[in-house]
């Protein structure tokens, strides 16, 4: 064994040079120039998390663990409180996704099983396109077409239907029908999330095996019992990713938000009722914010930032046990 | 001569346990005038072939030769793909399949079809089979647990999962998932079933074993496989049906058409010379 490497080392020795040498310099200036990349990513992220937290620790000093739980949010008292931002960006986000999954789901399943051939490249680009449109452009849309009709068509029939009801009566009662709302807002987001769900479902159910679908169709499946049995469930851990890809986007979203959610401090049990959110807030108000109400807006950032951390690890979570089942 | 048809040759004079060919048994599938399109492209040509009850029979040639689109056709998968046509007739226990007005989940049921490699789909290993019996009968539980074993042991698997019924398919080695397809088939109790190159993604081991499986099914279900190779056909099956272009050359018992192949493509290909 050793002679034989020997000979070998040997004969690699004597073999001529083939190629120049790498030229060291270039190799370590690239090796260089890559570490650095990297290494700007690391401290741009810690000084934008450090500056944040910086900014907003004044406010969470002033008003401690009720910064969370209160409701107020008064710049003539100085008395801030986030329970309102915070509740509206879950509930927004939420409806967006109760919305926009199962039309995101519909929209992969019929591309990918459905669709005549010759159909599939301009519904296909058609949500690309959704994709590529402007929050902003979503939010005057929202504003100005959508929340009137919206009024007048869901909300006024809607909340005369359900008055003195209990619970609807609360949940879908609107006291003032103007269009803007959380509900809205989770229709708006709906929307905003739909191209991105739907075509990463869609990537996710065209990587499946042919011969897996055919199998199910195989033992005598119909179309209903291949997605709901088969296939949904083999790319279940991806589609799980592509949802939690949308509620990051919904819980961030800031423009199309701040123009139909209201922009009201008012904690309502109703989803048609005006509310805020944390994005929404801050869009409003960084414009005259000094003092502590520039920290209490700062904290409202960190808040953001720890529930889109949260939703991150939930989805990591999430992915890795439906690996193990 | 290759070593392939040689072993092909020792694995016909070898003292066998597969049967002979029963050329009395009743016709269960009737293959008359079939042409099959994909799109503008003629893959089958003018099929006429009858497949015996309870025998296994062989579809061989070489790649594209059209024998896994004839395998395709009779529990008509192919219909999944708009641009799949097949013309003439099939007739399964004398009744056409490719009438438009057959109801394709029930002959599904009837002809079970295995795959190139093995598809567990992505539940435990006890709902894989109760799957797709569930699919037509409302069984209660009890008889639903028999069924599950019965058509587990028949795929040689049950003592190798008995103890782990509730964990996901997809943890079995790729022998034991292929096993776990062939449960799930033979569970539906179906007439006929279908193999596409079953063990072309398996170990010799493996392959082995789903060979002698092949051979204990054939006592209850009649077989058609398509296999690339040779020893395997000449093993296990009872009848060989030697496709050539989208042609069928020459179909026959298969001690014959290893042995005094009538054709002289036929020969050329169990020979070796051309595949």
């Amino acid at each position: 064994m050793t002679a034989l490497t020997d000979q070998i080392a040997l004969a690699d020795s004597q073999r001529p040079a083939l190629r120049r040498g790498p030229s060291k310099g270039a190799d370590s200036l690239f090796r260089g120039a890559a570490y650095a990349s990297a290494i700007i990513v690391l401290l741009v992220l810690t000084g934008i998390i450090g500056s944040i937290i910086y900014g907003g620790w004044p406010a969470f000093r002033e008003f401690g663990f009720g910064f969370l739980t209160s409701s107020v949010w008064n710049v003539g008292t100085e008395q801030y409180g986030a329970l309102v931002a915070v509740i509206g960006t879950l509930s927004s986000a939420l409806l967006a996704l109760v919305i926009g999954v199962p039309i995101s789901l519909g929209i992969a399943i019929y591309l990918t099983q459905l669709c005549p051939g010759w159909a599939r490249k301009p519904v296909g680009m058609a949500i690309e396109l959704l994709a590529a449109v402007p929050s902003i452009i979503y939010g005057m849309w929202g504003l100005f077409i959508f929340a009137p009709l919206f009024a007048r068509f869901v909300q006024v029939p809607v909340s005369n239907l359900v008055e003195g009801l209990p619970v609807v009566g609360t949940l879908l009662y609107a006291r003032a029908p103007s269009g803007v709302g959380i509900l809205t807002a989770g229709f708006i987001l709906a929307i905003m999330i739909v191209p991105f769900v739907a075509s990463i479902a869609r990537d996710m159910l065209d990587q499946i095996p042919t011969i897996l679908r055919e199998s199910a169709y195989g033992i005598g499946c119909t179309t209903w019992e291949v997605m709901r049995h088969v296939l949904i469930p083999q790319a279940s851990v991806s589609i799980i990713g592509a949802i939690m890809l949308g509620l990051g986007r919904a819980l961030g979203e800031t423009m199309a938000v701040t123009f139909v959610i209201g922009n009201a401090n008012r904690l309502s049990a109703s989803i048609f009722d005006p509310g805020s959110t944390i994005a929404s807030r801050i869009a409003n108000e960084f414009n005259e914010a000094d003092g502590l109400q520039l920290n209490a807006l700062m904290a409202l950032g960190c808040i953001l930032f720890v529930i889109t951390f949260i939703v991150l690890i939930v989805a990591r979570l999430l992915t890795r046990r439906v690996k193990v089942a | 001569m290759s070593t392939a048809a040689t072993a092909a040759t020792q694995a016909l004079t070898q003292p066998a346990t597969r049967a002979n060919a029963d050329s009395s048994a009743p016709i269960r599938i009737a293959v008359k005038d079939l042409n099959f399109y994909y799109g503008q492209f003629h893959g089958l040509k003018n099929v006429n072939l009858n497949f015996h009850d309870r025998q296994v029979t062989a579809l061989i040639g070489p790649s594209g030769c059209g024998k896994s689109t004839l395998l395709r056709t009779f529990n008509r998968i192919y219909s999944l793909y708009p641009e799949q046509r097949a013309e003439g007739q099939i007739l399964l226990d004398g009744a056409n399949i490719l009438d438009p007005r057959v109801d394709l989940n029930d002959l599904r049921a009837r002809v079970g079809m295995v795959f190139q490699k093995p598809t567990p789909f992505p539940m435990s290993i006890y709902d894989n089979v109760a799957f797709g019996i569930r699919l037509y009968e409302k069984l209660p539980k009890a008889e639903l647990d028999a069924r599950v074993e019965s058509s587990l042991r028949k795929a040689a698997l049950w003592d190798e999962v008995k103890d782990k019924l509730k964990q996901s398919g997809m943890g079995l080695s790729g022998g034991q998932q292929q096993r776990l397809c062939i449960a799930r088939t033979v569970a539906q109790r179906p007439e006929v079933i279908l193999f596409d190159e079953p063990t072309s993604a398996l170990d010799p081991i493996s392959t082995g074993r789903i060979e002698e499986l092949i051979e204990q099914l054939r006592n209850e279900f009649t077989i058609a496989i398509v296999t690339h190779n040779m020893q395997q056909a000449a093993r296990i099956s009872q009848f060989t049906a030697f496709m050539y272009l989208g042609e069928l050359v020459e179909f026959g018992p298969t001690n014959r058409i290893f042995m005094n192949p009538e054709k002289r493509q036929t020969q050329d290909y169990i020979t070796g010379r051309f595949g």
